[in-house]
């Protein structure tokens, strides 16, 4: 499980770019961060992740306060699981080397089971297992990024923009296999998202930021109906921001 | 035609340490620091020292590339890292300044004359016309060596698969827990290490001075440049091919362009190569030879 406390972050010298979120997602879960362009969704994500330390707060993960933790030593001893948003693959190695970079912290003797058990979760990986990931079409390379994220069983795991520049058949694919990760492992998933209308479907909650603050947050299925989220997508009145759901 | 051979090859072990060095430290951090042919300099003359302090020549360069290594990261973590949070190219001017420093230093501690390893005095190797100085052949086989394990730690290595694999793509190499810090300082020991041995070497086939890392400034950069800059290997090439022109001007008799019988060019028109080469590779292949190879994990 995670749970961010009055998160405070910003890049460098540079103005804080996070003012004091909080944020919970429990196993089981998905949630979902949405919000317009620069409002510090991918920066959140980052804060957990570890690749940007925190000016104030603390990120907890499975009851362990893991603030200063960089983020490799979340993926290796924290059990989280991370995709980034663009060039998440390393596209001059194989799909199964792929794959086992993911795994390369865990015993020799379980790679190989690790590896056939993604390669049963994605078939359509299997096929291609020595094809170099470069040749893979945009779908594949996402399930590639989450077959190598999930490779260690991680408990928790951050995906920043799963659908970013995928076509609709392809959106839709993933986030059905987000949602198939979800019921098969109970695992905790939190993802930042554009596609806010697909997200919303597939997550249990979510948290709508605007200008480094929660500006909505709620029951997902709630928040697709709540024309304050629109406002904050579409533009309008500023004062609809302020109702919750 | 084989003494040709002998002296690019002479000259490409004097290049070819420091210019995978340079080449090693950028593809991770993607900064070209100038001070590490400083590093070479101090290599040598911390072997000097150590042998002047009576230790074996053995001990005393084992030694000196261990304190070399050490100094690169505690330069890079003090100075460089902060510079290169401001923008790359102050850490660069800062690494010119750096170099500067060191060379003052040199100056201070060494003095201007050149200086030579303590060695017994031996006849060069004569065969098929070629000759070769003993202390050459230990030069070869020493960068050589050390290019060797330098490839076979780069590839057949979980350590050299984390370079890479931080070389091309740092936040993910870090999502699949690689300590990618870790990884970068170990390397900038790697790269003081192999630029001390890059100068150790220099200074067995002749001698050592305050100028020598400035004098290799160039012809280094142009030989990791035309290697594809990033590619610590493809720098080694680099470095074979700025020594096979060099070697060309300079060694190749040009009297019939002046109707005389011989006509060489002056030593000093290697640089002009090396100038030469470098600004070429700037205009048609900026990303060098074996660009590609820069991405492979």
């Amino acid at each position: 499980m995670i749970k961010i406390e009055n998160i405070i972050a910003g890049y460098g010298d540079g103005p804080n770019i996070l003012h004091g979120i909080n944020l919970q997602a429990s196993k089981g879960e998905i949630v979902t961060i949405l919000g317009p362009n620069g409002c510090g969704k991918s920066t959140l994500l980052k804060c957990i992740a570890g690749f940007v330390k925190p000016r104030g707060g603390a990120v907890v993960l499975n009851d362990t306060d893991v603030t200063p933790v960089p983020a490799n030593e979340k993926v290796r001893k924290h059990r989280m699981g991370y995709v980034p948003q663009s060039d998440n693959i390393f596209p001059s190695l194989t799909v199964a080397e792929n794959i086992l970079m993911g795994a390369r912290f865990l015993p020799q003797a379980t790679r190989a089971v690790a590896l056939k058990r993604q390669f049963v979760a994605y078939p359509s990986l299997a096929d291609k297992a020595t094809r170099k990931a470069s040749a893979l079409s945009g779908g594949e390379r996402q399930l590639l990024s989450l077959a190598r994220a999930l490779v260690a069983e991680p408990s928790v795991l951050l995906l920043d923009e799963p659908s970013a520049g995928l076509s609709p058949a392809m959106v839709h694919e993933v986030f059905v296999a987000i949602e198939e990760i979800r019921n098969s492992t109970g695992m905790c998933i939190v993802m930042v998202e554009q596609n806010a209308f697909e997200a919303l479907s597939v997550a249990d909650r979510a948290y709508i930021l605007a200008l480094g603050q929660v500006a909505l947050e709620g029951c997902a299925a709630d928040l697709i109906a709540d024309p304050a989220m629109r406002h904050l997508y579409l533009g309008g009145d500023p004062e609809a921001t302020t109702s919750s759901a | 035609m084989l003494q040709f051979f002998v002296d690019v090859i002479l000259r490409t072990v004097d290049l070819a340490l420091i210019a995978v060095a340079l080449s090693c430290v950028y593809s991770l951090i993607r900064f070209p620091n100038i001070a590490l042919v400083q590093y070479a300099t101090a290599g040598a003359l911390i072997a000097l020292g150590l042998q002047t302090l009576g230790l074996p020549l053995y001990l005393a360069i084992v030694l000196s590339c261990v304190i070399t290594g050490l100094m690169a990261v505690v330069l890079s973590v003090l100075i460089f890292e902060k510079l290169l949070d401001t923008s790359p190219p102050l850490a660069m001017v800062g690494s010119l300044a750096v170099s500067m420093i060191f060379t003052a230093v040199f100056l201070v501690t060494v003095g201007p004359r050149p200086k030579r390893f303590d060695l017994e005095i031996m006849a060069p190797v004569r065969w098929a016309g070629v000759s070769i100085t003993p202390m050459q052949l230990v030069s070869v086989g020493l960068t050589m060596g050390a290019i060797l394990l330098f490839a076979l730690l780069l590839f057949r290595t979980g350590l050299g698969r984390s370079m890479r694999a931080t070389s091309t793509n740092r936040v993910l190499a870090e999502a699949t827990g690689i300590p990618t810090r870790k990884v970068i300082n170990g390397v900038i020991v790697l790269s003081g290490i192999l630029a001390a041995l890059g100068g150790i070497s220099i200074s067995l086939k002749g001698e050592m001075g305050a100028q020598l890392g400035f004098d290799l400034l160039l012809p280094i950069f142009a030989a990791a440049i035309l290697g594809g800059l990033g590619n610590a290997l493809g720098a080694a090439l680099g470095a074979f091919t700025i020594a096979l022109a060099e070697t060309f001007v300079t060694n190749v008799n040009f009297g019939w362009v002046v109707s005389q019988d011989f006509y060489f060019l002056p030593a000093s028109f290697a640089t002009i190569v090396s100038f030469g080469l470098l600004v070429l590779i700037l205009l048609f292949r900026p990303h060098g030879l074996l660009v590609s190879e820069v991405k492979r994990v």
